[in-house]
């Protein structure tokens, strides 16, 4: 009994989040929110980690290549003990490699060989056999693949990922029904919070941009004003 | 076979108040720890969290009432009505002890967040003391039928 009730103190500790397209600045610092993670004991913050170490772009590397992260994910896969978990980082995984394919193809690049570790789950021999078809007739699993598809197609990056962050915040809200307080309403949390700053962070980008822009409108011709005139 | 009957009685006794006080030990301790857990997060309101806290103990109080309805001579005439009585109603404070903690503990995490709900978020706590109220009374009225 005493392992549940801990997660009580847990969740109500943490802050809630706000709506994903709406938030305008993190409702917790990641130094606070690591700090409240502390509570967990040190399986549950393991199998955290571990989740966190798959999913979280921010501890990804991007010199690592695809088939290191395949290796990774078939190795720690297996090891996440919560059965929820499992499914959570799998179907986001399955995601990722869908979209993989639609980039790699759209790169350009060539058709996956049998084999070939590019791709995480059960779709991969799938998209390799139907690799030719404009959503490797994979509509019925993910709804969503034809608007990516038309957005990679289109080079629309930003709404790309506005799409697949949508999806993801969607999915993992709900997942969490009926989890108010247990290892799954952690982790789903934790996995929000991680999209949620990623979000903020492209928007602060943006922002820099924005401020350039504006900066140069409004200083015109004055943009050098010490510089010697004629 | 008798001892056993007697024993039985005793537990039937007892048991209202011993299973009325593990639920609200747990009870307390879940919405206890959510409390707390709110401190951290709020900056006022804490009076009112750590207050909430405490209602799953009053099933405690009423298996102590209904421990002092039961109590007569435990004979083999009396023992099983004391057994079968004493011991459903404390099972039955028990639980709606435990499951009031874990409603006070969603209603401090959601009053957390908006604390104009407070007063909603505490009505299916309130609902699950009302089955637990149900419980003690009946108990209270049938313990009549019991010999002494």
């Amino acid at each position: 009994m005493a392992r549940p009730i801990r997660y009580y103190m847990l969740m109500s500790s943490l802050p809630a989040l706000p709506p994903l397209f709406h938030a305008k600045q993190l409702p917790i610092s990641r130094l606070r929110l690591e700090q409240r993670l502390g509570l967990l004991e040190g399986t549950d913050a393991a199998e955290l980690d571990r989740t966190e170490k798959l999913l979280s772009w921010q501890r990804l590397s991007l010199d690592v290549p695809d088939a290191t992260l395949v290796e990774q994910a078939a190795v720690v896969l297996p090891r996440l003990q919560h059965p929820a978990v499992r499914a959570i980082v799998q179907e986001r995984l399955e995601l990722r490699t869908a979209v993989a394919a639609l980039r790699r193809r759209q790169r350009g690049g060539p058709e996956p060989r049998q084999g070939e570790p590019w791709g995480h789950g059960r779709w991969v021999d799938h998209i390799r056999r139907h690799w030719r078809e404009r959503t490797f007739q994979l509509e019925p699993i993910f709804p969503w693949l034809s608007e990516a598809e038309r957005l990679v197609r289109a080079g629309g990056a930003a709404e790309l990922e506005r799409l697949l962050m949508d999806i993801v915040w969607t999915r993992l809200t709900r997942a969490v029904a009926g989890h108010y307080f247990d290892l799954l309403a952690v982790t789903i949390y934790v996995l929000k919070w991680d999209l949620l700053e990623r979000r903020l962070a492209y928007d602060g980008g943006a922002a820099l941009e924005r401020f350039d822009s504006l900066t140069h409108e409004g200083l015109g011709d004055f943009d050098r004003p010490f510089e010697p005139s004629g | 076979m008798d001892n056993l009957i007697i024993a039985l009685g005793w537990a039937g006794l007892y048991g209202p108040m011993a299973l009325g006080a593990i639920g609200s030990i747990i009870g307390c301790a879940i919405a206890g720890q959510a409390a707390c857990g709110a401190l951290l997060e709020t900056e006022s309101g804490h009076g009112r969290y750590i207050g909430l806290s405490a209602m799953p103990s009053s099933q405690t109080i009423y298996g102590i009432v209904v421990m002092f309805a039961l109590q007569r001579p435990v004979t083999v005439a009396s023992a099983p009505g004391l057994a079968a009585v004493g011991l459903l109603a404390g099972t039955a404070l028990l639980w709606s002890a435990v499951r009031q903690g874990e409603c006070v503990a969603s209603a401090i995490n959601t009053a957390k967040a908006k604390p104009e709900v407070l007063g909603l978020s505490i009505a299916p706590a309130a609902i699950v003391e009302g089955f637990g109220v149900f419980a003690f009374i009946f108990a209270l009225v049938i313990s009549a039928g019991i010999p002494r």
